[in-house]
């Protein structure tokens, strides 16, 4: 006997979907192609049809709790195929959106994230009162020292307090994400999640998931690079914590030390990786993916944290003093931004995709 | 009129090189033809030259063209219909193109094709048309969209139109519409039926004629002369007659006509059927849809209604609904209701869905389907109505409804496309049940009225010289035509009157009557607008191709008419009942009365005849005949079997054409004979035939039956059903009943020729040669 399910349509859910992205879930009309080109969709109760499906009928509780919006990786190929212009790959990036505002805690925060001004505002004030209150208000003498003008401690502080209430939102919200995944998606497991976590962990790092999407390879190597190049500037921040705190050694520090290449190489590979990304999106603009704003505001604070890093050490090396620390400042907005919006931006697809695809393997339904 | 016969026989597109010309001319002066030319490319403008010089200095008036199919150079071999006769002899497709060159037997069917049609042309005079001074009025029974439309475009066409409406007004059904489907680009917004503006242009246009509650009592006559009698509604009477009772007197169990006693006789051209449709009895619906049970569940009418006066509101309580749902398909697409689709029902529950959203923004609708049918470029308007974040629709099955106390309905669907059953509470639920065409009367189902019998009526058992025998009575419906045949027209399915649904819209079998409108298949009011104007053009051409003495349809070129030779009469009634278009009523001892512009010239009536009495100038049980004394049927040693077709010019000879186009090899054994329709195929040919000594007999006609495609609706079956009683003739002849056999072929089916005639030529082999061979 096939499940029950009360219908009472969330009009209001359509409408904010169709606003992200969406805006073709409505013209669905079920001939399946997309479940059928879709190189990820499993043959048990494929996707996304089934997400048009719900989608047009308002069924926001089932879709947030749904892995499969997951396991797409957007390739685009269903709404490449879809003879009726309903954008598949669309509407599930606009649910993933989505859910992410849904699903991250505390809600208005979410809000905030809508507003890229208001978004940017924040840490501007926030720095700006940092420096205020440690007497900081002026370009400082001498040679350019960026620990001269917020301290170490004031940046440890600060940012280390961010990332641990960042953390805390974000884990809460993974947390979430896990418990409907179970209630509305049963515990018949048929692998350990330990096991299906860390083959999970190495898909990602092989990237295996993005190059089944044959359609949109390209796009595979732009991510690739973005994701080494957050990973590599994550070991950059280990290692300067490690030189200042064992070896003793204090910014700026030489560009002919490891570190220093190290942490040029991943910037490099962060700004060539977005460049990628951006030129796809432009690339395939109205023919393959469309892009929402949800996306094109998070592609474009990656940009600009990539540049104004790169910025901030070349301006040092070229000497220039009234420019250099103002890029700086800019710099640290763009790094609050990434670090404080996380859970609310794109960057959070990286732990529910991860918990999706753990579900999958869990469950037995991956296709690898 | 002297017969000067001319016999033309090209050489081109291979004639030449297949074929002894020389011996062809032989035989062609066997017959003394005034003249007998060979040419090279007689199509060609000098070769045309030929024969028209010879018209014009030797005075041949018999034309015959050995040469290519008679479907083909029409316009190059065109000689005046009424002065002269010309006859196609297919040398071409039927002979060198599907039989191998040089060969005995080849040089054997042409020279039988040649004898064959110098007699033909021999037999065959001019017509003599009927022209006559007809009356040009055209008669709209029904005053709804589609009749209104009807009547206007007549009236713009310059034609009096007399409009019978047995309402109290015009406007039929769309006047209770709120609003109609969109007609223009974007196909998005819902439009307001013009029919205001309708009924007044109707009503002010000096060349229409009104009559308001009022009906039609009786139409006599035939196209051109039609007398009508209308009367208003509060002076018809209509006298019950029990049937039983008339069963055991053994007198005519008829229905009375309505009786008028106030009548008023108008005189009609062509008549325009627009009498329209209703919406299926919901009360049928009470399980599984709790139609009647719940307050709120409604049809698809119903809840129109309400949108035109004053809005959606709830039954029970009056409330604008927030939840609704259409249940598509409600009781269509069922054996046990409407067996098929009425093909608006899925637009009308969107436009009604938008009435919903508009009255209500947070309102949803959902559609319940089986399958979404938007015909043509109503598919922009479902696109824009799905493209409605609050209109929902499931592709589902209804499991049932019950009643929650507030008087809401919970409705359960079984989702099809998610596997899941999906429960819905609504506020209002929305049958779109079907339409019914006004053909059917009141109290009788269309389910019952399948194709087992011609005219709606009751079937009663009657008391005859032979016992008792079951007979259908036809009801009077709307038309109450005074026809032998019954008072209304035939219906094909569900009560739709007959006609090729695709190939003849507004056709009917009653030739100068035509159907148009809901009352002949399921359409919206733009449709049926569009369809009102449509019959109207048809009728229109009715009167005036009449008047001209030509057929009207399908044989629009034909200016014969049938010749009844009624002093060798036998009463016998075969003619009167077999017409498939009612053409011949009956005087008291049952002498067929003729009535011509009724006649589509098929020369059923012709096959009919037991007496051969029925005739035409250039078709004729003679002439047939003849043409069969003068095949040479070859000893059994040279050519066996020898078989003789009879085929259907309209799709088995253009099947034969195509085999020859694409070269396929036929057996050299036949010898086909084309017939006007499978239906003038006359049972004395069958013996003439077998007694001449040929082997066997094959007829290739249209397929019959529910999806018949004769272009006389019942022709092939009619020679399907005499075929049943040619036992009798061939056991008089002491052969066997396998030397005739009857196929069913479309004109797409050509590829199938070779095997048919094969395999006929093969089970003829077996049964042996015809002893008559020889005598």
């Amino acid at each position: 006997m096939p499940e029950e399910r009360v219908l009472s349509p969330d009009i209001n859910f359509i409408r904010d979907l169709k606003k992200v992205g969406g805006e073709t879930v409505k013209k669905c009309y079920q001939c399946a192609t997309c479940a059928v080109v879709c190189p990820m969709s499993p043959d048990e109760r494929p996707f996304p049809r089934k997400e048009m499906i719900m989608a047009q009928l308002g069924q926001k509780e089932s879709l947030l709790a749904d892995p499969d919006i997951w396991y797409c990786h957007n390739c685009n190929d269903c709404s490449k195929y879809c003879p009726r212009g309903a954008r598949p790959g669309d509407v599930l990036s606009a649910l993933r959106a989505k859910f992410i505002n849904e699903n991250a805690i505390p809600s208005f925060m979410a809000k905030i994230v809508r507003n890229p001004i208001l978004a940017l505002a924040i840490p501007f004030v926030i720095l700006f009162l940092v420096l205020a209150a440690e007497g900081h208000l002026h370009i400082p003498e001498g040679k350019i020292v960026y620990s001269h003008f917020f301290s170490i401690h004031t940046i440890e502080n600060l940012f280390g307090a961010l990332v641990a209430l960042a953390g805390l939102s974000y884990i809460i919200s993974l947390v979430r994400f896990w418990g409907k995944l179970k209630s509305l998606n049963g515990t018949d497991y048929k692998m350990k999640f330990g096991d299906a976590f860390v083959e999970t962990i190495v898909e990602f790092l092989k990237h295996t998931k993005f190059t089944k999407c044959e359609a949109n390879a390209d796009r595979k190597n732009g991510h690739m690079l973005v994701f080494y190049g957050f990973v590599g500037l994550f070991i950059t921040t280990c290692w300067i914590t490690f030189y200042y705190y064992v070896m003793k050694i204090h910014s700026p520090i030489s560009l002919a030390d490891p570190m220093k290449w190290w942490a040029n190489l991943s910037a490099l590979s962060l700004l060539v990786g977005i460049l990628i990304i951006i030129g796809n999106h432009m690339k395939d603009k109205g023919i393959n993916t469309k892009t929402s704003s949800f996306d094109w505001t998070f592609i474009i604070m990656i940009l600009l944290l990539a540049i104004t890093g790169l910025l901030t050490e070349l301006i040092r090396l070229a000497g220039i003093r009234q420019l250099a620390y103002p890029m700086y400042f800019v710099h640290l907005m763009f790094v609050f931004y990434t670090i404080v919006y996380f859970p609310y931006s794109k960057l959070a697809h990286m732990g529910y995709r991860t918990l999706a695809i753990t579900y999958y393997k869990m469950v037995g339904k991956d296709v690898m | 009129m002297e017969k000067k016969v001319g016999v033309y026989i090209c050489k081109d597109c291979g004639i030449g090189d297949a074929l002894n010309i020389e011996q062809l001319e032989e035989v062609a002066k066997e017959y003394g033809p005034a003249v007998c030319k060979v040419h090279d490319f007689l199509c060609s403008q000098e070769g045309v030259q030929v024969i028209k010089d010879d018209i014009q200095n030797e005075g041949i008036n018999t034309i015959v063209i050995a040469a290519c199919s008679m479907r083909v150079n029409t316009d190059v071999f065109a000689f005046d219909p009424q002065k002269y006769v010309t006859e196609r002899v297919n040398l071409r497709e039927h002979v060198v193109w599907c039989q191998p060159p040089n060969d005995e037997n080849t040089q054997r069917m042409a020279e039988d094709y040649l004898r064959m049609g110098i007699t033909r042309a021999q037999k065959a005079d001019p017509p003599e048309p009927k022209r006559g001074d007809l009356e040009k009025t055209i008669l709209v029974v029904g005053g709804g969209v589609a009749g209104l439309s009807a009547a206007l475009e007549a009236a713009k066409a310059g034609y009096r139109a007399i409009v019978v409406e047995k309402a109290e007004e015009l406007g039929g059904r769309v006047r209770e519409m709120k609003k109609i489907l969109p007609s223009k680009p974007p196909y998005e917004q819902l439009e307001s039926p013009d029919i205001d503006e309708k009924i007044k242009a109707v009503k002010d246009h000096p060349n229409i004629t009104v009559y308001t509650n009022s009906q039609v009592v009786t139409i006599e006559g035939e196209p051109g002369m039609y007398d009508v009698t209308i009367c208003s509604n509060e002076n018809i009477t209509r006298k019950e007659i029990d049937i039983n009772e008339e069963v055991k007197s053994g007198g005519p169990a008829r229905f009375p006509l309505p009786e008028c006693s106030s009548p008023e006789t108008v005189k009609a051209g062509a008549i325009v059927f627009t009498i329209g449709w209703k919406p299926y009895d919901a009360t049928k619906l009470e399980e599984p849809f709790g139609y009647g049970k719940f307050k709120n569940v409604v049809t698809n009418w119903e809840l129109e209604k309400m949108a035109s006066n004053g809005g959606i509101k709830r039954p029970s309580d009056g409330a604008t609904p927030n939840t609704v749902v259409f249940i598509q398909c409600a009781g269509q697409r069922d054996e046990n209701h409407l067996p098929y689709c009425s093909s608006v029902c899925c637009l009308t529950s969107l436009k009604q869905a938008k009435y919903i959203r508009e009255a209500n923004q947070d309102a949803g609708a959902f559609i319940i389907y089986k399958d979404m049918r938007t015909p043509g470029l109503y598919e922009n308007f479902y696109k824009s109505m799905q493209d409605d974040e609050g209109v929902f629709l499931i592709k589902g099955e209804i499991q049932g409804l019950e009643e929650n106390a507030d008087g809401t309905i919970q409705v359960k669907v079984e989702n099809k496309l998610l596997n899941e059953v999906n429960v819905i509470n609504a506020d209002m639920v929305v049958l779109a049940t079907g339409m019914v065409t006004n053909m059917v009367p009141e109290g009788r189902e269309p389910k019952e009225l399948t194709r087992d019998q011609e005219y709606i009526g009751d079937i009663v058992q009657k008391q005859t010289e032979d016992g008792v025998v079951e007979e259908l009575v036809p009801y009077p419906i709307a038309l109450n035509l005074k026809y032998r045949q019954g008072p209304e027209m035939p219906y094909l399915k569900y009560g739709f009157p007959d006609s090729h649904f695709i190939c003849f819209p507004y056709e009917t079998r009653r030739t100068g009557i035509y159907a148009a409108g809901a009352a002949r298949h399921p359409m919206d009011a733009a449709q049926a607008a569009m369809d009102g104007a449509g019959a109207a053009l048809k009728a229109i051409q009715c009167i005036e191709r009449s008047s001209e003495g030509y057929a009207v349809h399908p044989r629009s070129w034909d200016q014969t008419f049938p010749v009844f030779r009624l002093e060798s009469c036998t009463q016998c009634r075969r003619c009167t009942v077999e017409c498939p278009f009612g053409v011949l009523d009956e005087d008291e001892k049952a002498t067929p009365q003729e009535h011509p512009y009724r006649c589509r010239r098929c020369g059923t009536c012709m096959g009919a005849c037991p007496q051969r009495i029925i005739n035409f100038s250039d078709y004729s049980i003679d002439m047939i005949s003849s043409m069969l004394q003068e095949m040479k049927v070859p000893d059994e040693s040279e050519l066996f079997p020898y078989i003789v077709g009879f085929i259907c010019e309209n799709d088995a000879y253009p099947a034969f054409d195509m085999a020859g186009i694409n070269r396929l090899q036929l057996p050299p054994n036949f010898r086909l004979i084309r017939l006007r329709c499978l239906g003038g195929m006359n049972l004395v040919w069958v013996s003439d035939v077998l007694s001449k000594g040929a082997d066997g007999v094959i007829l290739i006609g249209c397929k019959f039956g529910d999806d018949y495609q004769c272009h006389f609706v019942k022709g092939s079956q009619m020679a399907n059903e005499r075929l049943g009683k040619v036992q009798e003739t061939l056991s008089r002849l002491m052969l066997e009943a396998e030397r005739v056999k009857m196929v069913q072929l479309a004109i797409n089916e050509y590829d199938q020729l070779p095997q048919i005639l094969n395999e006929f030529a093969e089970q003829v082999k077996e049964i042996g040669a015809n002893p008559y061979k020889g005598f």
